[in-house]
């Protein structure tokens, strides 16, 4: 069923509503409207079956330096005045915040074809019957599935008192297997705008294969390992490091950069930039605040070259406000190889890491990160997987382990389980500490 | 705090005519046909006239009962949030949120259908209660075996929260005044770079009505706030943290812990961390204080014992657990002196909320008993599924918009019989950790790894000087079966949690863990960089 979604003319109206009836000096609006539906199965049948509708706008209302935000799911222009009220009155009454910002001016936005009608249009029924051969192909193989199928559309608006307005809708496709057996797993997970370029057999084919191919796990000890990375694995690591890019934190001293602007960072060959416009990510054209994105490089070549800003600090310090990184692409210049399977063809020993589990940082001044590996762990030698592996807990920071890489593919899709889509290649690497090691 | 001028203030002030009208204890019965209080918090004119619920609700369980469901609950609910955030001595962000909907479930066949919409009309409801009904029907595509919820007596009932100051009475100017005096007392320390305050409350109104004749009002309250100092030393930063727990009540809740008198012994400790060593790696006795080990319990012991978990639901994300069902009543999970009780009608605790989002009451059950592994976290789904006869009640949904799942309990560590001085005193070469820090667990939660908010150093029986960088590794049941001392009732306090992830689309779990300080036997401390 098609989503009836705020449409921007919606958005217009009630954002005039509210800036018309302010008294603030300053308003802005911001909305979230989505309709999603989410099936979930498990011990391959569905465990769960959603179909929300949820919109939320925000008013932020200032009086000079003094502001508030106030929320509401209520669209009626009562509603509407009401939350704008509240956000008057909390503003109000806060004290002065010396780094507020009055909202940005309008801003000209780069044109997405975001939207996928085949995406926006799939029923629960179109999910369901996706998610039929994903669950046969594991019952076939005597394994058992767990997962997500899912297609949400959203409509995301701002707007405020300084003239900015924007609008954009999308939508997106989730789908993800972890297939199980009695001592072994296999995980794939992919997104898209459009629910037809998400390859589902072969996906799934990729779990199955991995959950029998782990089989018998056996226990190596922890230690100092060369390592493949699969994209997911890369992408976990790699969140954190894209997380730490902050100006603020630069310029208060506590960042892991502090003092390494335009040092190298990284494997001289490897280039990280944000790519919102991507027709295989999922960026869009405004950040939170309404500032308009673009494509921009961060780390080339290995060198730092750039931090994401605040409007604060990047008005403390006289530079352009740049929106943190999203939509990244982490490339590898220099000859790639064709696929993970030519990674593992090459290597005399490594461990294979499909994806990471519980990432945390140990310690945010050098991007110190544990957790664990998840869902095929394989050690490899003499150019093929030879066996499962138990899984490891790690101690590293993508500073020390990315330094030097051994090979790499061109990017490709790579999300972790809670993070964003990014296109990353697969790498091997020569030194990754696996610092301990689980019962499974 | 900087409002020197508020002139006509009056013009502000939000009608807030509505009284609490009967307050009562967690799970008081009062009569059925009573209305349902209005909470006359947001504004006039558009908060929700509840009682019109019971009308929407009757009207969404006839449309799913005649869409050939077996089962179907419909809960309506709306929710207030206010959270105040203070960083420096600046109030860095003030934020109201108002949220509400309702989310109707339908079982068609034994195969689930959910969907949810935040448009309170007559014609909504009944198409939000059509498409439950047919995207349970396309799940059925899927169904091989049905589900079958365990039994639960019809309840009909009202759960008011106990508080005596409603915090949403309370003026934002108190509440921000009381963050900026927290951080002056923060910032006079010298050598204090960066201060944090935070402070949150919740009002969630909810009507749940179910097919089987089921009828739930309830009133529920939750209050909580932190703040923290960061120090700066010669080539490292280290934070320390004072919680005022989450709990259901009202706002004299954050007046007792009286924030502003922890302020400079906190902001002293960031300091005297800072300065302080990092221990050698290797095997320490530890002494873990009660918010440190609300978050231990929380992780090692409340996941796994999470039913769905264990039957492999959350395989593809949370995770699954190695607590399988075939290790109840003789798995040794911890040393005798290890009891994890859950608690479900403790007052004032997070999950204490009367009834579950399945509509079953509160209760209270062993997870383990003398080390025994007993009980899990059940929902009247998975509950049916082992073949227990009802379900624990632990099933519940952040908000209108979520489907109701299994959730972790007030799974607490009940009181031993020591002193924290015996504890302590018995310890030759050890180490004290005082509140949560960074932690992984691998998702059948057996390999931890948590670290602290502050450390002292245990030398014979006695303790010293501070330790910074502490971090402790382990196997969930090595390190419960090393637990050989927990301190008695005196030493017992209670940690609420608001962020606990797990779902799909993601949720986040309320619960409370409390706990007395216990001392473990020879843990792992590993040098977190090495």
């Amino acid at each position: 069923m098609a989503a009836d979604l705020i449409l921007e003319k919606d958005f217009r109206r009630m954002s005039e509503v509210i800036i018309s009836s302010s008294r603030a000096d300053d308003v802005f609006v911001s909305l979230n409207d989505s309709d999603d539906t989410t099936l979930r199965f498990a011990n391959n049948q569905v465990v769960q079956h959603v179909a929300v509708r949820r919109p939320k706008l925000t008013i932020r209302a200032a009086f000079g330096s003094k502001f508030g935000s106030a929320s509401t799911n209520r669209l009626d222009n009562a509603s509407l005045i009401s939350a704008l009220r509240q956000a008057e009155q909390i503003a109000y009454l806060a004290p002065d915040d010396p780094e507020y910002l009055s909202p940005l001016g309008p801003q000209s936005y780069q044109p997405m074809n975001s939207r996928i009608a085949r995406t926006a249009n799939a029923t629960s029924m179109d999910l369901a019957k996706r998610t039929k051969p994903v669950v046969d192909q594991c019952v076939d193989k005597g394994l058992v599935g767990a997962g997500i199928m899912s297609r949400h559309v959203q409509a995301r608006g701002v707007a405020a008192s300084s003239g900015l307005f924007g609008f954009h809708e999308s939508t997106e496709s989730r789908f993800s297997l972890t297939a199980t057996g009695e001592d072994s797993s296999g995980w794939v997970l992919n997104a898209h705008r459009d629910m037809d370029s998400i390859d589902l057999l072969g996906m799934t084919r990729s779990a199955v294969m991995k959950a029998l191919a782990s089989r018998n796990p056996r226990e190596l000890a922890p230690g100092h390992y060369p390592v493949i990375f699969e994209p997911a694995a890369v992408a976990g690591i790699f969140s954190p490091f894209i997380r730490s890019l902050s100006a603020k934190r630069y310029h208060r001293g506590d960042s892991p950069f502090s003092g390494n602007l335009n040092s190298l960072v990284l494997d001289p060959r490897l280039t990280l930039s944000s790519n919102p416009d991507h027709p295989d990510l999922l960026g869009s054209p405004f950040a939170s605040d309404g500032m308009a994105t673009r494509n921009q490089t961060w780390v080339e070549k290995g060198v730092l070259k750039q931090l994401y800003y605040d409007r604060f600090t990047a008005s403390k310090h006289n530079v352009s406000h740049n929106p943190r990184p999203s939509a990244s692409v982490l490339a590898f210049q220099g000859e790639t190889a064709d696929s993970v399977d030519s990674l593992i063809a090459q290597a005399d020993r490594a461990i294979l890491v499909t994806n990471f589990w519980y990432i945390r940082f140990v310690d945010r001044t050098d991007i110190t990160l544990t957790g664990m590996t998840r869902d095929g762990t394989f050690l490899v030698e003499d150019g093929r997987i030879v066996a499962g592996l138990k899984n490891f807990r790690f101690h590293d920071s993508p500073l020390r382990c990315f330094k030097q890489v051994d090979a790499a593919t061109a990017p490709t899709h790579g999300i972790t389980i809670n993070g964003a889509k990014m296109l990353l290649p697969a790498v091997r690497l020569p030194d990754f500490h696996m610092s301990s090691v689980t019962k499974f | 705090m900087g409002t020197s001028h508020i002139p006509n203030r009056r013009d502000f002030i939000i009608s807030a005519a509505g009284t609490t009208a009967a307050v009562c204890l967690g799970g008081c019965s009062l009569s059925s046909g009573e209305n349902f209080m209005t909470t006359g918090h947001h504004k006039s004119g558009t908060a929700e006239d509840h009682r019109h619920w019971s009308a929407m609700a009757s009207l969404a369980l006839e449309k799913i009962k005649r869409g050939g469901c077996g089962y179907g609950d419909i809960r309506l609910m709306e929710s207030r949030n206010q959270s105040l955030r203070a960083e420096d001595r600046r109030i860095s962000g003030i934020r109201e949120r108002f949220d509400s909907g309702y989310g109707i479930r339908a079982l068609y066949k034994g195969a689930w259908g959910f969907a949810a919409s935040s448009v309170f009309s007559q014609e909504e409801v009944e198409r939000t209660a059509a498409k439950a009904v047919e995207v349970a029907r396309a799940s059925h595509l899927l169904m091989k075996s049905p589900v079958k919820l365990a039994d639960e007596p019809i309840h009909v009932d009202k759960v008011v929260t106990h508080r005596r100051i409603d915090p949403f009475e309370v003026s934002l100017e108190d509440k921000a005044e009381l963050l900026l005096r927290v951080s002056d007392v923060l910032h006079k320390r010298k050598g204090i770079i960066r201060t944090d305050g935070f402070l949150w409350m919740q009002r969630d109104v909810k009507f749940f009505a179910s097919t089987e004749g089921t009828k739930l009002n309830f009133d529920l309250l939750a209050v909580g706030g932190s703040f923290g100092a960061t120090a700066k030393g010669e080539d490292d930063f280290q934070s320390r943290n004072y919680i005022v727990p989450f709990y259901r009540t009202g706002y004299e809740h954050i007046l007792q812990h009286d924030m502003v008198s922890h302020a400079d012994r906190i902001a002293e400790e960031a300091i005297e961390k800072v300065h302080a060593t990092q221990p050698a790696p290797g095997k320490y006795d530890l002494v873990l204080d009660p918010a440190h080990l609300a978050l231990t319990i929380h992780e090692s012991c409340g996941h796994p014992s999470e039913l769905d978990r264990a039957r492999g639901y959350e395989a593809n994300y949370a995770g699954t657990s190695f607590l399988t069902p075939e290790k109840l009543g003789h798995f040794q999970y911890g040393s005798r002196h290890v009891n994890l009780i859950a608690d479900n009608t403790r007052q004032g605790h997070m999950a204490t909320t009367g009834y579950d989002d399945d509509g079953v009451a509160g209760q209270r059950w062993p997870i383990v008993e003398r080390g025994i592994f007993r009980g899990y976290s059940t929902s009247r789904e998975v509950a049916s599924a082992i073949g227990d006869k009802r379900s624990r009640g632990s099933c519940r949904a952040d908000s209108w918009a979520s489907v109701p799942i299994v959730r972790i309990a007030n799974v607490g560590l009940e009181p031993g019989n020591e002193s924290l001085d015996s504890l302590i005193g018995e310890v030759k070469d050890g180490i004290y950790i005082e509140g949560r820090g960074s932690f992984s667990i691998d998702q059948k939660r057996y390999n931890f790894q948590f670290g602290g908010d502050a450390f002292w150093e245990i030398k014979n029986g006695k303790r010293g000087r501070m330790l910074k960088n502490v971090v402790y590794n382990g196997i969930t049941p090595e390190f419960w079966n090393s637990c050989d001392g927990v301190g008695n009732r005196d030493t017992w306090r209670e940690y609420g949690f608001i962020t606990c992830g797990k779902g799909q689309p993601g949720q986040s779990g309320w619960m409370t863990h409390a706990a007395s300080p216990a001392r473990f036997r020879q843990i792992n401390v590993i040098d977190p960089k090495a």
